[in-house]
């Protein structure tokens, strides 16, 4: 049949969130496995949604910056950042672009 | 260990989470704590806030009136053990100083765009600071041996000049334990592990190591202090035998030495609504910018 059957997972952050911020990265932990369960699976994609909330820079390092470092910049093609605000973006962005290069330097001897 | 008092006339957050952080000290090394000719004001104020836990307090006025009788407006000396209460403390503690300040309407329906009331963009910046500082107490230390460090948590907002102050102080083993051997530590001082920790991308634990199983980029605390900056205020780290903020650095005064991180956070109520946390990030060069998906 050829046909897989993907799990395509949504991750919805204000559930975790104490008023609009998730902060701690044992919050974020946990999550970051679920991520990893489902990446597992060869052409899923996963949904953050970050809507109505603000995250700490630690929260999204734990949740996206250890996911670049355990498996290199190509998953980031997997993950789907919705409804971030810009400084939630802003954290995102550095956090990737961090840790990106922190993999690349890392793998290149 | 007997306390003089009776030349304390003011006592801030920072020096109350010292202080029951000294207190528990004591008596967890099987000391007594008494407290004597504290005034009556303080004596009152300090009881409320639960700096005397296990305290005999000689020669003061006994306490008046409930402790929690402005529940929502005053937030106890809390001490932390547990990581997993971080969010949840960080958030209490940030809702009951809020409480404390003026806001226009306190039943402001959320901004639509944003989601967000006034009370939320005030709270944000702190909650934001504390998670960050709970957070670096309540795991270095454990990482580096001190697996019973714990952290105690004050605030007060001054309506009379608008100023905020929050203690952060735990009993671990301070910057300079985690970060010897480090690169970014020219010299083996405590005063060089605090400006050190305060560097970006400067962590104890920043490489995924073979067996590790936490890691951590070097960005928390400098964006803490960029939050307290922005907000009009600074950070005052004291750890080991050093005191550091922006203006000045030094030794602690009569060779007093602090066994952990004691850290205050001081910023201005008017000025937190300007704090955007995507201008405190440090920089990242336009090469290694990567391309990501939002919607
Ligand atoms: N309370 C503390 N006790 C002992 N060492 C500390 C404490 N807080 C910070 N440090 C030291 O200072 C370093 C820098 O702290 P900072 O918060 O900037 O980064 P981090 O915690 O390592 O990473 P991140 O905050 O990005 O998760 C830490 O890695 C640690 O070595
Ligand atoms: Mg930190």
């Amino acid at each position: 049949m050829g046909l897989v059957n993907t799990m395509n997972i949504q991750i919805l952050l204000n559930q975790h969130a104490h008023g609009h911020l998730v902060g701690s990265r044992m919050a974020a932990a946990p999550l970051r496995e679920e991520l990893e369960i489902a990446l597992a699976q060869q052409g899923a994609e996963v949904v953050l949604d970050f809507s109505g909330i603000t995250a700490t820079q630690s929260f999204v390092d734990e949740l996206v910056g250890v996911l670049v470092l355990r498996h290199g910049p190509d998953v980031l093609g997997r993950i789907i950042f919705k409804g971030c605000s810009d400084d939630v973006r802003a954290i995102i962005e550095f956090v990737a672009a961090d840790r990106c290069d922190q993999f690349i330097k890392n793998h290149a001897h | 260990m007997e306390v003089d008092a009776s030349r304390l006339v003011f006592a801030d957050p920072f020096g109350m989470a010292l202080l029951a952080a000294t207190f528990h000290k004591v008596r967890e090394q099987n000391g007594f704590v008494r407290v004597h000719h504290l005034n009556a004001k303080l004596s009152g104020y300090l009881q409320r806030m639960d700096v005397f836990e296990g305290v005999e307090l000689v020669g003061c006025a006994p306490m008046q009136g409930q402790r929690h009788d402005r529940a929502d407006a005053l937030m106890e000396v809390t001490r932390l053990e547990q990581q997993s209460d971080i969010g949840n403390a960080a958030y209490r503690l940030t809702t009951a100083l809020v409480g404390q300040m003026p806001v226009m309407n306190r039943d402001e329906q959320p901004d639509e765009m944003s989601g967000y009331t006034e009370s939320d963009r005030l709270a944000e910046p702190i909650q934001y600071a504390l998670n960050e500082l709970l957070e670096n107490a309540l795991t270095h230390a454990r990482r580096a041996g001190y697996i019973n460090a714990c952290v105690w948590l004050s605030s007060q907002y001054y309506p009379s000049n608008g100023l905020i102050r929050v203690g952060v102080v735990d009993n671990g083993c301070g910057f300079l334990a985690t970060l010897r051997g480090h690169t970014a530590l020219h010299q083996e001082t405590h005063l060089a592990a605090i400006l050190a920790a305060l560097q970006p991308r400067v962590s104890c634990n920043r490489d995924l190591g073979l067996r590790s199983d936490s890691v951590n980029q070097g960005v928390g605390l400098t964006t803490t202090r960029r939050i307290a900056e922005r907000a009009g205020g600074r950070l005052y780290i004291a750890s080991g035998d050093a005191i550091h903020s922006d203006s000045a650095s030094s030794h602690l005064a009569n060779g007093a030495y602090w066994q952990g991180v004691a850290i205050a956070l001081e910023c201005k109520r008017q000025k937190l609504p300007e704090v955007r946390f995507r201008d405190l990030l440090p920089p990242v060069e336009p090469q290694l910018a990567v391309r990501l998906r939002f919607q």
